[in-house]
């Protein structure tokens, strides 16, 4: 037998007002919130979410295309690890590729980011100027490098063949794309001058937000420009550098558009990068399956990437504080 | 006056009103019954043809197929549609219609795209045949067949791969034009020596897909056996083949082939820069409409004096691959009857000879009673074009084109195995064990997902 004040009680309950309240309770006081998340939300369970999910499924089942797809655990992995030699070269190619690119946009974007600090004359030139290879399309741009690093018409050998002093100097001409040492060198280039604004220009907006009073301590103090650097900017930007190297790195170990352009992964498969790879077996090979683990092979490896840039990251901001 | 005025506009707008309430119940109406029904209007009832084809790189030969596909659609009383795609989006936009199943009823399937859809394509046998019979045969067999031995397209036409050369180059060393791989390799090498290097890809290109089968073929290796199953690779032809290409590269090259796209070594011709490459008619295209001056003769335009020959013999005879493409019916097409009744109007021998003409020759015809085209007797430079078709085979010869030899194809196997003999990477034991082990694999998997 229900008494009165419970009838009372259960019939407030089930009111609307008090299923807001519960809910207000459980989620915390700014409900709407959730409502204004929902959008971004929906976009990236859709456009992230569910292809990562999908791409995972596809990598342990025997998708292709056409064909109804079943599961089949590690197979891929383990045929792509244990027989297919190409895939080993695309691992080390893409190790290489990512590395050597990545350091040397870190170290020409903090060196140019030091340099446009002090820059005053046209300063907005200049910062604007470097940004162009960023802004300009990477297929295009690179068709361009196509054309300057031609086999047998490249703009630079003609340079070094006609025109003084390097003519007389005897360099040349190389075979960029052809000779497969070069050929790396010559995609980690282009990837270099493309991605090297993002760097020159965030690393820019950190060295702005440096308080110019610690300089000036430093100064009085008698410190040297290398001391100042290595001792202040250095350990200020370095929340900034860890984003970008992040960031970096996810791209660059993505990279397809150089390549596809520039080499095809040629020559003899020297600079096949997994995206190039994963491509190739995907797309023009019809094997979802093994276009998937390709690619995902690269996720342990970024994870482990973002878990350690991030860690450092708080624990420089932390440090800040 | 104005009160007319007023009594017009009023009537006006009672009027529009009126006219505005009836359409829009009309359309309500209309609406609601089409979709209790489920039946759309007969006037939207057309039926229609739909057809996918890659961008020709004539143009004039898309316009011809649209016109022939109107004129056929007039005739039996529907609506026609021919959609292009660039010729490297093609793969992505057939596997999205297979994976939709869903799309075009009639598409243009190249090379392996037959054997790779086989499933999804519907069985030609009577219509092969029947086009068969009235164009006097076709020139290559198994272009088209599925992996049951059932026609899933037909062959339509090739785009082959000559031996463009510079006459008076080889003229000027006191050479006659060459027959045989040895004479490439001969005059080749007097010719780099004199700056006019041979350019033949030795890199992750269409071009070098098909030429370095063709030279291996011709040195009696085969990359796979004629059940298009076992992998024959490994043979001592196929070392044979690959010294060759070894001292091709050393003696008549140079190392840009390493890193050619197909692009490459059309402007090498045409520069002036090489004297002797494998390539479709283009190159020759492309140098009569850029009217390049010889770089050593400055009153000679370098396509005066290219020319085409057949491409070279070695010792089991001459061989060469080219590009097949073939026009198939999708099982799950709307329209798959009438997409059948267009193949036979289009191969007729009027509409056929009119493609080809409008293609200015590169459609070169898979059906021997085309081949002599009138076209090919008009210039000097085609007369190459009636007979090479006896010589050209697709990519799996002896065998048919399969998925996995795409797969071979497509990861550009056999151009990384000659490279990698030319250029001392390997020997050419060691090259061809490696590329037997690489095609094992494909042929492996491939065998184990046909089942």
């Amino acid at each position: 037998m229900v008494s009165v004040p419970n009838v009372e009680r259960a019939a407030a309950s089930s009111s609307p007002s008090s299923v807001r309240s519960r809910v207000k309770k459980r989620l915390g006081p700014d409900i709407d919130g959730y409502g204004f998340l929902l959008p971004a939300t929906i976009v990236m369970i859709s456009l992230v979410v569910y292809p990562f999910c999908l791409a995972i499924w596809f990598s342990v089942s025997d998708a292709f295309v056409g064909e109804p797809a079943s599961y089949v655990g590690l197979e891929n992995f383990i045929y792509i690890l244990t027989e297919d030699d190409i895939f080993i070269e695309t691992i080390w190619n893409t190790l290489l590729f990512a590395f050597w690119s990545v350091l040397f946009k870190v170290v020409l974007g903090l060196s140019c980011a030091l340099l446009l600090q002090r820059i005053l004359k046209l300063k907005r030139f200049f910062r604007g100027s470097v940004l162009l290879p960023f802004v300009a399309p990477t297929a295009l741009s690179t068709l361009g490098w196509w054309l300057i690093l031609d086999p047998t018409y490249s703009h630079i050998n003609w340079i070094l063949e006609n025109m003084w002093p390097f003519s007389v100097m005897g360099f040349g001409p190389y075979n960029f794309l052809g000779e497969p040492t070069l050929a790396m060198a010559s995609v980690i280039f282009v990837n270099i001058w493309r991605g090297i604004p993002f760097f020159i220009i965030t690393i820019l907006a950190g060295l702005m937000s440096i308080p110019e009073h610690l300089y000036d301590a430093a100064e009085i103090d008698g410190a040297s420009t290398w001391r100042k650097f290595r001792s202040i900017t250095l350990p200020l930007l370095r929340p900034v550098l860890a984003i970008i190297i992040l960031f970096s790195t996810i791209f660059t170990l993505g990279e397809f558009n150089i390549i596809y352009v520039l080499t095809r992964g040629g020559p003899m498969n020297s600079t096949h990068l997994f995206s190039t790879y994963s491509f190739t077996y995907g797309i023009l090979n019809h094997e979802i399956a093994l276009g998937a683990a390709v690619a995902l092979f690269l996720f342990p490896i970024l994870v482990l990437i973002v878990v350690f840039l991030l860690r450092m990251v708080r624990r420089d901001t932390s440090h800040e504080l | 006056m104005s009160k007319q005025h007023d009594q017009l506009n009023k009537a006006k707008k009672s009027s529009s009103r009126r006219k505005f309430l009836q359409d829009t119940g009309l359309v309500t109406g209309g609406l609601a019954g089409i979709l209790a029904t489920g039946i759309a209007p007969a006037t939207a009832q057309t039926r229609e043809l739909k057809m996918l084809t890659n961008s020709h790189f004539v143009p004039a030969s898309d316009v011809e197929l649209e016109r022939q596909l109107a004129e056929f659609g007039k005739a039996a009383g529907v609506k026609t549609r021919l959609d292009r795609v660039a010729h490297l989006q093609l793969p992505a936009v057939l596997a999205g219609e297979v994976q939709g199943q869903k799309g075009h009823d009639l598409v243009a399937v190249g090379n392996s795209n037959p054997h790779l859809y086989a499933k999804h394509l519907e069985n030609l046998d009577g219509l092969y045949e029947k086009i068969g019979k009235a164009g006097g045969g076709f020139t290559t067999k198994g272009v088209g067949v599925g992996p049951d031995g059932h026609v899933k397209a037909i062959p339509w036409y090739f785009i082959s791969f000559p031996l463009a050369l510079r006459t008076d180059l080889i003229a000027g060393i006191g050479e006659n034009l060459p027959d045989t791989w040895d004479d490439v390799h001969r005059i080749g090498s007097k010719l780099k020596k004199k700056g006019h290097p041979v350019g033949i890809q030795l890199a992750h290109s269409v071009d070098s897909n098909m030429i370095l089968r063709g030279i291996l073929w011709s040195y009696g290796a085969k990359l796979v056996d004629e059940d298009s199953k076992t992998v024959a690779v490994n043979s001592k032809e196929t070392v044979e083949a690959f010294k060759f290409i070894a001292a091709l590269y050393k003696d008549a090259m140079t190392s840009e082939v390493l890193a050619w796209d197909d692009r490459n070594n059309n402007v090498c011709l045409n520069s002036g820069k090489c004297s002797m490459i494998l390539n479709p008619i283009s190159a020759y295209r492309s140098a009569v409409k850029a009217k390049t001056v010889d770089p050593d003769n400055k009153d000679l335009l370098v396509h005066h004096s290219i020319n085409h020959i057949m491409p070279p013999k070695g010792p089991a005879g001459r061989h060469m691959a080219a590009s097949f493409n073939n026009a198939g019916v999708w099982k799950f097409a709307k329209e798959k009857e009438l997409a059948k009744e267009f193949l036979a109007f289009h191969f007729s021998k009027e509409n056929a000879e009119k493609h080809l003409t409008a293609s200015k020759g590169y459609n070169q015809p898979v059906l021997a009673g085309n081949a002599l085209h009138p076209l090919y007797a008009s210039n000097s430079k085609y007369y190459f074009a009636p007979f090479i078709g006896w010589y050209t085979h697709a990519i799996g010869w002896p065998g048919v084109p399969t998925a996995a030899m795409a797969t071979v194809t497509d990861q550009y196997l056999l151009p990384d195995a000659a490279a990698s003999v030319a250029v001392g990477k390997a020997s050419a034991e060691d090259a061809v064990k490696k590329l037997e082990t690489q095609m094992k694999r494909i042929y492996k998997r491939a065998a184990k997902r046909e089942g």
